[in-house]
């Protein structure tokens, strides 16, 4: 039997340090990742493995000079961020069986980087959902506590760098979809600014808001994975050039920096424990002659309208493609092409999904566009402008990441309504194309983690990761759910 | 003839001669192996975006400013959802709300009246793919999905199957003209559909409108309209009533025939596309491809009339673009037009068809052919040994003069040696010389062709013609 | 008595996104979708906003490509994951009534 060494606890800079000193290879990390693959089997973290590509990689990797340190690092990707000939489901029936042709520009960027691909995470089908449930191939479970999701929809991506299976993920966030999970998990989630990272490859929930970012288990890694993925590109006519080292401010003092905190986002319908949690950080942040200041901005609480006329429109629309003629599930025996499409669309979307697009097209149809679709999108005009404002007097804007913590998995989940009441502090970010983030600040009295939502002005990552590595290392926690027993 | 009043609009599609699409770069062909030029955007692969091409908007304004058309300087793009086999995204992109051109015209005549038929608006948007029925089964084939298109509409302004016809001729000249389009109706490469309706004076309201779609060839759009405003007619006279609808043309029975009654029109979910943003067309853009706008048709048949091109001949030029372009190189220059395009589409013509050539593949430099010009114009070379030398001519960079004396076909231009020849048949023939006196005009003709014959057609005729005159005084 | 739509607008919105819902799903949809007008009718709360669209939250202006051909699929590549083909083509049942072009 292999030994155990658990590498994978170690930070990138030790692993880096490793490799160097040619102590480990690149194999040595695959094979512990998927010996904690098999041994968190509970967690269903995964939809698809990529075990022998990935230990090919890895042999590959020894004949190479280690030249970065994110250098034969495993890492997981959320499963509707296509990848060439490794199946991508987007967690749903539609796409079971669905083997892309082509590598998104994201996925270019971590092979060349020689990251290794371990697996697809699991997520909510076709990012659609906040607790992991409504995933074609099973719940995910929250390593803190079996009994409660792991957030959504980057669930399995969370839960997989949360369990320490591996130091990296990659996630989607539409409307909170790292920073919610990356709250409940206890990580560090980051949805970079609209257009950061090109989306080219990223199969497309509601355009106008998806962004991919990086999942990690702590600030400084997170800013690496960023430098590793961001960029523009060729084929994403909304995706910006960046020319900066995200890491750069980590460590700087952050003395005088002057921080907002919207009123809306210290509302009753917050967790007490979770607030309290906000105003310890508050006293940090005062010691260290930090401005706080409680501000408004208008149209922050009518995100969530906005979001259901705009991301179930665009959903709506950008789930139309899978009609069962070029590719995906497409029904056996359909009469004619009108039978093909109602079955096809039938079985191969689950309720939630089905739920979502008959929403969106509901909301554009007939004169509902004119009527609220042009509307939504004035409004979401003035909403950027305020925020934008905002940031013209204050450096960031913090608050919560959720409203609650993870909760349990059995929780109602079949509510119009409320189901986007988990995403109110997380949906005004994409509603601007801001980037924003959520750090661990501590646990709530079940031990379930809380995260801190940062919020910048656009292309102001590095100043997010300046902030949230004070606060992670004045807080120092112990973020390994399995905690001091170690993870063999 | 029916006593009503037709109100007929056009829209017309139009795919754009571009190398690649108009959202992915994969090739625009047409006759290619089917599904041989797609690429994951084309078909529509989840995860795949669209990049706009330089060139459909480069033409698209190049179209806006040869309509006559305002060009906008903001715009977005719109999803048209409707779910399609032939439609890869189920959701077409175009431009609903924010068309690059606007408010243009097209100028036509009409029984030597000319009248202005107005553009409501062209936009820019992608064809589908190619769909063709077989038995039980519908085959697609992606190479045409994405190719770049614009569509044309004109206001509801034309009153009769006349004016649409002369509309589309004119409106496929232009495009095809400007490098825009093939505007090849038989492959598809334009399209016409035409909304027609009727009513009995002026000042009523306007009629049920029908629409005919994709009608084959401008004859064609001109039968449908006429059919279907006799049907139309037909109807209202027996006091029926009738639903706005879609039809289309039957070639076999000349007929159009009934696709759909319009229920509650369409539900198509316009919405702005979110992944391309705003474009903004700037004067230097503009500026850029009015460069590229070359002579148009119009103008063309002005400046050949002008300068002495016969009605026939300027209408010929300009139907062969390539020969017009070259004809336009001379326009700066003094020579003889009348028999600068005589020549082009004769004996040139005639050489560049067997031969299978351009004009600009020959060795007629625009020096040379004006030299040729000349050499014909003072009588140097007759259209007989022209024909001789012209192979020459076009194949060799050798003066024309050189040609001429090489060949050995030189005229006889020697007053004495003509004078002898003149004489001698002037002599021979006493009758033509009475008839002459009697002031018959045929006889000259006929001295004038004894003396050709008599120097195999080498005779300078400008010089023969002054000295017969002289001897038969 | 629950607001809801009539049966009528419900079907128009399933055939308009190409899901069969059977009875159930139909009442329930009835309340859902007037659930969620209901819900967006707080937009109207909002009475002074600007005229300007944000269509994308991007500050890019629209990049134009150059119109040079990039690599393409083979026939083959372009049908791996289609359900149903025939020779080079994709193949659907028979598509009765207009011919497939885009004056639609």
């Amino acid at each position: 039997m292999r030994q155990v060494h658990n590498y994978l606890d170690l930070s990138l800079i030790e692993i880096n340090k490793l490799f160097k000193e040619k102590k480990i290879t690149p194999t040595d990390l695959v094979l512990e990742a998927f010996d904690r693959v098999e041994k968190n089997k509970e967690l269903n973290s995964f939809i698809t493995l990529n075990k022998e590509e990935a230990l090919k990689q890895a042999k590959e990797l020894e004949q190479k000079e280690v030249d970065s340190l994110t250098f034969g690092i495993p890492i997981a990707i959320k499963d509707n961020i296509v990848t060439k000939d490794l199946r991508t489901t987007a967690a749903s029936k539609m796409l079971e069986n669905f083997n892309p042709i082509y590598d998104a520009d994201v996925i270019k960027k971590i092979k060349d980087a020689n990251m290794i691909i371990i697996g697809k995470t699991n997520m909510d089908e076709f990012a659609m959902g906040s607790s992991n449930r409504t995933s074609y191939f099973g719940l995910v479970k929250n390593p803190w506590d079996k009994n409660r999701v792991p957030g959504g929809s980057s669930g399995g991506s969370a839960a997989a760098v949360s369990s320490r299976i591996v130091p990296l993920a990659i996630g989607s966030d539409t409307g909170g979809s790292i920073r919610q999970p990356a709250s409940f998990c206890g990580v560090v989630g980051l949805k970079p600014t609209y257009g950061r990272v090109s989306r080219y490859g990223l199969i497309a929930f509601a355009s106008s808001l998806d962004q991919i970012g990086p999942m990690t288990r702590n600030v400084y890694e997170n800013a690496l994975l960023l430098n590793t993925i961001c960029g523009k590109s060729s084929n994403d006519l909304t995706s910006v050039e960046t020319n900066e080292d995200f890491t750069r401010l980590i460590g700087k003092d952050i003395s005088n920096m002057k921080i907002a905190i919207p009123n809306y986002y210290v509302n009753d319908a917050i967790d007490k424990e979770i607030i309290n949690k906000l105003n310890e950080v508050v006293e940090l942040l005062k010691k260290k002659n930090c401005t706080i200041d409680y501000v408004d901005i208008n149209y922050i609480d009518k995100a969530v309208p906005l979001y259901q006329i705009i991301a179930m429109g665009e959903a709506s629309s950008n789930l139309a493609r899978y009609d069962g003629i070029r590719y995906g599930y497409s029904y056996e025996t359909p009469e004619n092409i009108e039978d093909l499409y109602l079955k096809s669309r039938k079985i191969g979307f689950g309720p939630e999904v089905k739920r979502r697009i008959m929403i969106g097209s509901y909301l554009l149809s007939g004169k509902n566009a004119k009527e609220y679709y042009d509307k939504a999108l004035k409004i979401r005009d003035d909403l950027r402008r305020n925020f934008l404002a905002t940031f013209e007097k204050y450096d960031l804007i913090i608050g919560p990441t959720n409203t609650t913590t993870a909760y349990e998995l059995d929780k109602g989940l079949d509510d119009a309504i409320k189901s986007f009441l988990d995403d109110i502090l997380t949906i005004p970010v994409n509603m601007a194309g801001l980037p924003g983030m959520s750090v661990p600040i501590g646990f709530s009295d079940s031990k379930l983690p809380i995260g801190l939502q940062i919020i910048g002005k656009p292309f102001d990552e590095a100043k997010m990761y300046q902030l949230a590595s004070f606060i992670e290392k004045e807080l120092n926690l112990d973020l390994n759910p399995n905690g001091g027993e170690k993870n063999d | 003839m029916t006593n009503y009043i037709p109100t007929i609009g056009i829209e017309v599609h139009v795919e754009l001669k571009t190398n690649t699409k108009i959202f992915s770069n994969s090739i625009n062909g047409y006759g290619q192996m089917a599904n041989s030029l797609t690429n994951v955007v084309d078909l529509g692969y989840p995860g795949t975006l669209p990049t706009l091409n330089k060139e459909v908007i480069n033409l698209a304004i190049k179209a806006a400013k040869v309509l006559n058309c305002n060009i906008r300087r903001e715009m977005h793009f719109d999803r048209k959802n409707y779910f399609y086999p032939d439609n890869p995204k189920n959701f077409q992109i175009t431009q609903s709300r924010t068309p690059i051109g606007y408010d243009g015209y097209v100028e036509i005549e009409v029984e030597k009246t000319k009248k202005k038929i107005y553009i409501e608006e062209m936009h820019i948007e992608e064809d589908t793919c190619k769909s063709t029925h077989r038995g039980d089964k519908t085959l697609l084939d992606f190479n045409r999905a994405g190719v770049p298109l614009i569509e044309i509409v004109t206001k509801p302004c034309i009153s009769s199957s006349t004016e649409a016809k002369l509309y589309l001729e004119k409106l496929k000249e232009l495009l095809f003209y400007s490098d825009i389009s093939d505007c090849k109706m038989e492959e598809g490469s334009m399209r016409c559909d035409a909304n027609v309706s009727i009513r009995k004076n002026e000042q009523d309201l306007f009629g049920t409108k029908c629409e005919i779609k994709n009608i084959g060839s401008i004859s064609n759009v001109g039968l449908s309209i006429e059919k279907e405003i006799e049907r139309q007619a037909k109807l209202l006279d027996s006091g029926e009533t009738f639903k706005e609808q879609t039809r289309r043309f039957d070639n076999k029975t000349c007929d159009t025939v009934l696709m759909r009654v319009k229920e509650t029109g369409n539900d198509y979910r316009y919405f702005p596309e979110p992944d391309i943003p705003y474009l903004y067309i700037t004067d230097e853009m503009i500026t850029e491809v009015e460069k590229t706008i070359c002579m148009l048709p119009d103008e063309r048949r002005t400046i050949y009339i002008e300068k002495g091109v016969s009605d026939v001949n300027a209408k010929k030029l300009i139907q062969n673009r390539e020969l017009s372009d070259y004809f336009n190189t001379l326009l700066s220059e003094k020579t003889n037009f009348k028999i600068a395009s005589n020549l082009i589409l004769g004996d040139i013509s005639a050489y560049l068809n067997k031969n299978e050539k351009k004009i600009t593949d020959t060795t007629l430099t625009k020096e040379r052919f004006l030299e040729l010009i000349e050499k014909v114009d003072d009588g140097t070379l007759t259209s007989k040994n022209l024909k001789d030398i012209l192979d020459v001519i076009l194949e060799k960079d050798i003066s024309i003069s050189t040609i001429i004396k090489e060949s050995g076909i030189e005229n006889i231009t020697d007053d004495s040696t003509i004078r002898e020849i003149i004489k001698k048949i002037i002599s021979e023939n006493p009758e033509s010389v009475s008839d002459y006196k009697a002031g018959h005009d045929r006889a000259i003709k006929f001295f004038m062709g004894q003396v050709m014959k008599e120097t195999k057609g080498s005779a300078n005729p400008k010089l023969a013609m002054d000295i017969l005159k002289e001897e038969l005084k | 008595m629950e607001e809801k739509l009539t049966r009528e607008e419900v079907l128009h919105v399933a055939n308009l996104a190409r899901i069969e819902i059977d009875e159930e799903e139909l009442a329930m949809y009835q309340v859902k979708l007037k659930q969620i007008l209901n819900e967006i009718e707080k937009i109207n709360e909002v009475t002074s906003y600007d005229e300007g669209m944000l269509i994308c939250p991007t500050e890019n202006k629209c990049k134009l490509r150059e119109d040079t051909a990039g690599e393409m699929l083979e026939p083959r590549e372009a049908l791996k994951n289609a359900p149903r083909s025939s020779g080079n083509y994709f193949s659907v049942p028979v598509v009765i009534g207009e011919t497939g072009e885009a004056s639609a």
